[in-house]
């Protein structure tokens, strides 16, 4: 694998994780609004 | 063959082809098969959410109960927006979107292909779980897509299965998002600037940043009315000091963006369209990113349009009303650009062309009824009634379907190598777009006269424009096999060169045609197709 290789693949991990995050942050934080308003 | 596919051959020996049988489809990680397999999933879809629009005209077709029980007619309702929306067209995009983004962008395949992969098989599996319901002693789900609390909670054995189903639906569609967005921005060409993308691509990164927004708002919304039903909460529960009222705000905050979803990929695959048969580049694309992005920011924040008869405060209704009005701006300046790409261009008029157009004039009058339930004053007398249903009908089916269609043709001859039927195809066009009008234009009649929508009976006044939607109807679902014939016999036609189109610009036109199963291992280098980076 070449350096250039490894850092693509970092990024892509890095992008992915930062995508999951937000939707993960959106489900839970809607959940709250929810639980806040109940 | 070609320079890119060339290439790539002398760098790599050690290709392999796909595997055989159904291995290949069931544990495929190649972007090619998992775009085919989407779109033959949205095809059989398709037809099965066309099957219960036909048992829907059918009802309506004379007033009075004539095939079906009320309760099975809800049932129809519910299923067939569940499974034209989630099953058909939103899944027909990511098909394509598959196939067509990595060879556009000149990757190699999706960043992420093992999720890929689970990403299209999840979909199988939550359509069996929500088609399963129909088999119920209870039948399915008859609440409407919008699954308004309290009427869902009175769904039955279905509830549990349909909002399971709802959250691999929306698991599949973020994983699909994340995987375009995570390709778009990493795997690009080394000479491939954000802005010197086609706006296929771009359409659909805006569309990913959209979902990953908004599906797990709707993922949230129907975990808390499962929460509600089975564990005692009271999130929509007025009995409990719950608010069924906020179950439409979050319903809305993503069914609003859900629609852009749906047609900011077609407004793509008709900005690819338009120039290659005008023979011109496509005028403004930067003003199309600006405006698609525009559009989905404005997306956010003009929900409450489809609520104005809740009760809002006047300063909201106002705010929402003008916002949504705002969106025509954007919306202006992408069909304005479309018409000046024809503008003295040589034009001619093949299968593709002729649905984008069908999509440049249809879906303007979608638009156009939308800017009329947009005014507040004026939605408290459309709110519910047929007009909506023309309206979003006209969004939907001569909008997301057409660019759909059009994509389909453009792209077949790269996808098998073999020129399509052209006649069977205009015929194709023909019909669609005569039957589609034929269907829902008289729906805005009968919204002005005071029909109401989701109701299996109406009165005798209302007889003559659904006789005429349900012949329409029917008419379009037969014009739809013709489809299906030209599918069957894609291979039968003389063989597509590499650029298959007179004048088309990208990379994938670069790739022989059929393109092979493995494209752009090496990255394309901008100085051998200088005309494709520009």
């Amino acid at each position: 694998m070449t350096r250039d290789d490894s850092e693509q693949r970092r990024n892509i991990r890095r992008t992915a994780l930062i995508m999951a995050g937000i939707a993960v942050a959106f489900y839970v934080g809607f959940i709250l609004l929810g639980v806040l308003r109940s | 063959m070609s320079t890119a596919v060339a290439d790539a051959h002398e760098a790599h020996d050690d290709h392999h082809g796909p595997e055989k049988g159904i291995k290949r489809w069931l544990f495929t990680t190649n972007h090619k098969d998992i775009g085919t397999m989407y779109l033959i999933f949205s095809l059989i879809m398709f037809f099965v959410g066309g099957a219960m629009a036909l048992v829907i005209r059918s009802e309506l077709m004379q007033p009075g109960l004539q095939f079906v029980h009320p309760e099975f007619f809800n049932q129809m309702t519910t299923m067939h927006a569940l499974i034209m929306v989630f099953g058909a067209v939103m899944p027909a995009f990511v098909g394509l979107a598959n196939w067509m983004i990595p060879m556009m962008i000149g990757a190699p395949d999706m960043a992420l292909p093992r999720m890929n992969n689970w990403s299209f098989w999840i979909l199988p599996v939550a359509f069996g779980l929500l088609g399963s319901t129909l088999f119920f002693d209870g039948g399915a789900p008859a609440s409407g897509w919008t699954m308004y609390p309290p009427l869902v909670l009175q769904t039955g054995d279905a509830f549990p299965f349909l909002i399971f189903s709802i959250h691999l639906m929306g698991l599949s569609s973020i994983m699909g998002a994340i995987n375009i967005i995570v390709t778009i921005l990493n795997m690009r060409a080394p000479d491939m600037w954000l802005l010197k993308m086609p706006m296929f691509v771009w359409t659909w990164l805006i569309t990913a940043y959209l979902l990953i927004a908004v599906m797990p708002v709707f993922a949230g919304a129907v975990t808390m009315l499962l929460t509600d039903q089975f564990f005692g909460t009271s999130f929509f529960l007025a009995a409990g000091g719950g608010d069924p009222v906020m179950f439409q705000h979050i319903f809305w905050f993503f069914g609003h963006p859900e629609v852009y979803i749906m047609i900011l990929p077609a407004f793509g695959v008709v900005s690819e369209i338009i120039p290659t048969f005008s023979r011109k580049p496509l005028f403004g694309h930067d003003s199309m990113v600006y405006a698609a992005s525009c559009i989905a920011f404005l997306s956010f924040i003009v929900w409450a349009h489809h609520m104005f008869t809740v009760g809002m405060p006047l300063s909201g209704q106002l705010f929402f009303m003008f916002a949504t009005m705002l969106i025509a701006v954007p919306t202006g300046v992408k069909v304005f650009n479309w018409v000046a790409t024809m503008w003295k261009g040589a034009m001619t008029f093949e299968t593709p062309m002729l649905f984008s157009l069908g999509f440049v004039f249809l879906f303007t009058i979608g638009g156009f009824s939308g800017l009329m339930l947009a005014i507040a004053p004026a939605d408290i007398q459309y709110h519910d009634s047929y007009f909506v249903v023309a309206h979003f009908h006209y969004v939907l089916v001569p909008g997301s379907i057409f660019s759909l269609m059009a994509a389909a043709y453009y792209w077949l001859p790269k996808w098998t190598g073999y020129m399509y039927n052209e006649k069977a195809g205009k015929l194709h066009f023909w019909m669609s777009t005569i039957f589609v009008n034929l269907t829902f234009f008289p729906m805005h009649f009968l919204g002005l006269a005071g029909m109401p929508r989701r109701i299996p009976d109406y009165s005798t006044q209302f007889a003559d424009f659904n006789w005429m939607a349900s012949v329409g109807a029917i008419g379009f679902g037969l014009s739809q096999l013709i489809f299906v014939y030209v599918l069957l016999t894609a291979k039968k036609g003389e063989k597509a060169t590499d650029r298959v189109w007179e004048a088309p610009k990208g990379l994938e036109w670069t790739v022989p045609s059929p393109a092979p199963y493995h494209t752009f291992d090496t990255p394309p280098v901008k100085r051998v197709h200088e005309e494709a980076f520009e």
